[in-house]
């Protein structure tokens, strides 16, 4: 007996009938309404699980689906840039971010790594402190907005702590803020270079927000071999594997096994000195073309 | 840091296994802190104990305090740590002294030996939380922890995670299993020792020289149970029991009173009888539909039943001014009896489902008169949607199901929690988000189950002795107004009167709007104004005791970011209230009163570095005037101002 069924049997749950799974398991692009560049992705629920081994740190406050992004918008509107970034989970605010300083919520964190022209030899290919990931050198990324819960001085200050080389990649957005399931963003226009143009690519990285981050980190968590209080499961103790819960993927096929092969492609073997190359490649996803 | 060699490092020595210390990942931080008052305190505490001045509590002083955590991994399965912080309560002028002044070295006639007596200035490092974590090859269990938490895994209805401010972590032993695949069937359940500061009648449990009645709180316990399942992935459910014990030897054994002789029985051992036991069960659930997604609806129905066994705890209601965080509930026979209550609350959040940006969340509430989660949050959490009474403009809170709130160890720019037994009513709230701009308009009328003509608050029922009067939360002080000596309102605590037919109408409207980014420094403009209305007839045969409470806060900031760096804020509030007899006594009358308040606050935040820098100083003018036939006015002209420095690596 599945458990859908087993629980519609045992315990006469007659109400929740209807609230299974509704969600395509495949990743890609809705027909956006809106001004050019409004760009609407859909990523399967579910898939909240890193290469397919990470499990969540064993806290109350991480509740299940709060990394599982199942929907990515770009919304244009004037001179500012609206990025919703919605979870299979209403966001929570259980650490009181307004006591220092924060957005109105706790745990998540999202990293929006953008490539605005899908040049080789043009932007970054390596990911984010903390984040355990590359990108491909046609893929680069150009440009990065941080939704965080921390305050943007904080933020700030990591970026100049770990990320110096790419602050002027680096956006921290004008306003970050959460509602019902969508982690929100508004940024300048101006920052991102100008309006976002059809032809660029996006990546959003799950992760989670971490007050109290390893040297290297950007404010992300760790994974880990086995699953904490406060850090996620089923990776490495080590740095190679992909510190990201949840990835976009592109268009067609099964986005969920899609994303574990590519989070799955790192180099086991790396331990204590970690090589670029040692890290997963992840992909950019051209909405537009 | 990182890990080195986790395999390697491990080394079995005769049986034991032990991690190397290139396994450790260190966690260090310095927290210092700068408060001045134009007051005569010193230390660094605004609020210290309420009852008994401690000798931390002050105003004007630096201090410093560092913590170390460690981890270690042993295995894959096996990983401890432990936390270490120094003792709070040196300010940086006693640098040389341990403790306290000797008491013949006091200010009167004392020398300048700098001898001291105690260690409660030493800054002493002090262990205050070790544990380990293991996963046994055990079926259905996942880990196992013995040692510290926070007790995070519980709830706020049952056993609350422990306050920052209580410093060290509680203790126990948990088991978190998995009963059913695919988190069909999930369970925690733990055993935890109960402070014996707070943690029952008389908030203790077993102090002698604080309760004549009761000696022994080595024994005593909290066992608590959590089933959690997600039958489908739009539901959650989570079930949890509360089981708290406190222990106390049989006065009576004869073995305690009298020769060990076995003629009376006496045969060298002892029973043990309840002092006190409570039950706080909870069922809650998340429904949050695919279709339509921009639903979620939560609901949690809650029950506690409190016994307190007279002969071994000092009725504190009767005995204590009515400061108890238990009911001494007896039946019609006088025979004591458990104080028991249910709750209910469910809330629906539509989040933006025309896609215009305007969300709507709407909350039910219905607290009984008697719910009272002994071993709930106290503070740092919020189980209602309302903004509630005691929120103003710079000041935040909370609302909590406890007797037990602790509004102490804190400091005056820090949220203030309220008591919301008995509370029953709704909360609708509208928010609007359009870009960068973010409004939000509240209403929330509360009835009270609490409400009742002539409750015996004599021998039952903790009134906390201040009842009405809305809350001052800017004016508590660090020196011996425990006993309201400033005539602060009502204390957040205070839910049952002897005479109380009650209603509250709050209604909250507020904004944020950044200016445009072509104005340097990211201006961000924000704007709140609350209105209370809070009634209570008192004695209803009685129509000159009516309390008629009327709250206008009005509250506007300016933040700017100059740099990445920095962030300032700027910020005025004006509070009046209007009270009608809000003070006296049904023989002796009750008076008007009213009170403006002004506030001004000034604040910084630096960020560079991994360092952290905050800053606030604060102005506030009050006036409090009140009827000359019976009290003087008051005035108040407080400024002061709190830093703190920060470093963590």
């Amino acid at each position: 007996m599945d458990k859908h069924n087993f629980w519609l049997a045992s315990l006469l749950l007659a109400g929740a009938c209807g609230g299974g799974s509704a969600a395509s398991s495949q990743g890609g692009a809705a027909k956006p309404a809106g001004p050019a560049g409004t760009v609407k992705l859909a990523d399967p629920s579910g898939d909240d699980d890193g290469p397919g081994t990470y499990k969540y740190p064993t806290d109350a406050v991480y509740t299940p689906g709060s990394f599982d992004m199942t929907e990515f918008e770009v919304v244009p509107s004037g001179d500012t840039v609206e990025f919703h970034v919605k979870v299979d989970a209403k966001i929570e605010d259980p650490w009181d971010s307004a006591a220092w300083g924060g957005n109105g919520f706790s745990v998540q964190m999202a990293f929006i790594m953008i490539d605005t022209d899908h040049k080789a030899g043009s932007g970054v290919l390596d990911g984010l402190p903390g984040t355990n990931v590359r990108f491909a050198d046609a893929e680069a990324w150009d440009r990065a907005v941080i939704i965080s819960p921390q305050g943007p001085t904080r933020v700030n200050s990591e970026i100049e702590l770990k990320a110096a080389q790419w602050k002027d990649r680096i956006i921290v957005p004008r306003i970050t803020r959460a509602s019902g399931r969508t982690l929100i963003a508004v940024v300048d226009t101006a920052a991102l270079g100008g309006p976002p143009q059809s032809t660029w690519g996006y990546q959003v990285l799950m992760q989670s927000n971490e007050g109290f981050p390893d040297k290297t980190d950007l404010l992300t968590r760790k994974v880990n071999e086995s699953e904490g209080q406060h850090r996620f499961g089923g990776g490495t103790d080590y740095d190679a594997d992909p510190h990201v819960i949840d990835i976009l993927v592109p268009a067609g096929g099964d986005a969920k096994a899609k994303q574990h092969e590519i989070l799955s492609k790192y180099n086991k073997a790396a331990t204590e000195t970690v090589k670029p190359e040692d890290r997963a490649v992840v992909p950019m996803v051209y909405p537009g073309t | 840091m990182r890990r080195l060699g986790v395999v390697a490092g491990v080394l079995l020595v005769g049986g034991v296994a032990r991690g190397d210390i290139g396994n450790f990942d260190l966690a260090g931080k310095m927290y210092t802190k700068f408060m001045y008052q134009n007051d005569d305190t010193m230390g660094c505490l605004s609020l210290s104990n309420p009852f008994w001045v401690d000798n931390i509590g002050g105003h004007n002083g630096v201090c410093t305090e560092f913590e170390l955590g460690i981890k270690g991994s042993i295995g894959k399965s096996v990983t401890a740590g432990a936390r270490l912080q120094s003792r709070w309560g040196s300010i940086w002028q006693d640098w040389w002294e341990n403790g306290d002044l000797k008491p013949s070295v006091g200010l009167s006639g004392g020398d300048t030996s700098g001898e001291s007596l105690g260690m409660n200035h030493a800054q002493y490092i002090k262990l205050r939380g070790v544990w380990a974590r293991f996963a046994p090859p055990i079926p259905t269990v996942k880990w196992v922890t013995v040692g510290s938490t926070d007790f995070s895994m519980w709830n706020e209805w049952t056993i609350g995670k422990a306050r920052y401010i209580d410093r060290d972590n509680g203790n126990g032993i948990f088991v978190e299993g998995e009963a059913m695949d695919d988190d069909l069937l999930n369970y925690t359940v733990g055993a935890l020792a109960l402070p014996k500061l707070w943690g029952g009648p008389g908030w203790q449990t077993g102090i002698a020289f604080n309760d004549p009645l009761a000696r022994v709180y080595s024994t005593d316990w909290a066992f608590a149970a959590k089933l959690e399942s997600r039958p489908m992935d739009a539901l959650r459910l989570k079930l949890i029991g509360a089981w708290l014990q406190d222990w106390e030897p049989d006065r009576y054994s004869p073995f305690l009173t009298g020769a060990p002789s076995a003629d009376r029985g006496a045969d060298h051992s002892v029973a043990w009888v309840s002092r006190f036991h409570g039950l706080n069960v909870t069922l809650d659930g998340v429904w949050s539909p695919d279709a339509p997604e921009w639903l979620v609806v939560t609901g949690l129905l809650a029950a506690s039943s409190n016994y307190v066994n007279p002969d071994y705890a000092t009725n504190l209601v009767k005995q204590g001014q009515g400061f108890s965080p238990v009911l001494f509930v007896v039946d019609e026979n006088g025979n004591p009896v458990s104080a028991q209550g249910l709750a209910g609350v469910v809330r629906a959040e539509l989040s933006d489902p025309l896609d215009i940006g305007l969300s709507l969340k709407a909350e039910y509430f219905n607290i009984g008169s008697e719910y009272n989660a002994v071993m709930g949050a106290r503070r740092e959490a919020d189980v209602l949607l309302t903004d509630g009474i005691i929120t103003t403009g710079f000041g935040r809170g909370g609302q909590l199901p406890t007797l037990n709130i602790a509004n102490e160890f804190v400091d005056w720019d820090e949220p203030w929690y309220e008591n919301v037994i008995g509370w029953h009513g709704g909360t609708g709230v509208l928010e609007y988000l359009r870009g960068t701009f973010k409004a939000m308009a509240e209403y929330t009328f509360i009835g009270y189950n609490t409400d009742m003509q002539n409750r015996d608050t004599e021998n039952q029922y903790p009134d906390f002795l201040y009842t009405n009067g809305f809350t001052d939360t800017y004016t508590f002080t660090a020196d011996q107004d425990y006993a309201n000596k400033y005539d602060r309102g009502k204390d957040p605590r205070s839910v049952y009167a002897q005479w109380q037919e009650r209603t509250t109408h709050i209604a909250v409207v507020s904004a944020s709007y950044p200016l445009p980014s072509v104005i340097p420094a990211k201006p961000i403009l924000g704007f709140k104004y609350k209105f209370v209305n809070d009634l209570d007839e008192r004695q209803l045969e009685n129509a000159n005791d009516d309390y008629d409470g009327t709250m206008h806060l009005a509250y506007a900031s300016l933040s700017l970011q100059p740099t990445n760096e920095l962030k300032t804020n700027l910020g005025y509030e004006y509070t009046f209230w209007d009270e009608k007899k809000r003070n006296g006594t049904q023989t002796g009358g009750y008076y008007d009163a009213e009170t403006q308040r002004h506030t001004f606050r000034a604040g910084l935040s630096y960020a560079f570095g991994g360092i952290l820098f905050t800053y606030n100083l604060e102005y506030f003018h009050k006036d409090l005037q009140r009827d000359p036939a019976a009290y003087y006015n008051m005035v108040w002209n407080v400024w002061r101002a709190k830093g703190t420095f920060e470093v963590a690596f």
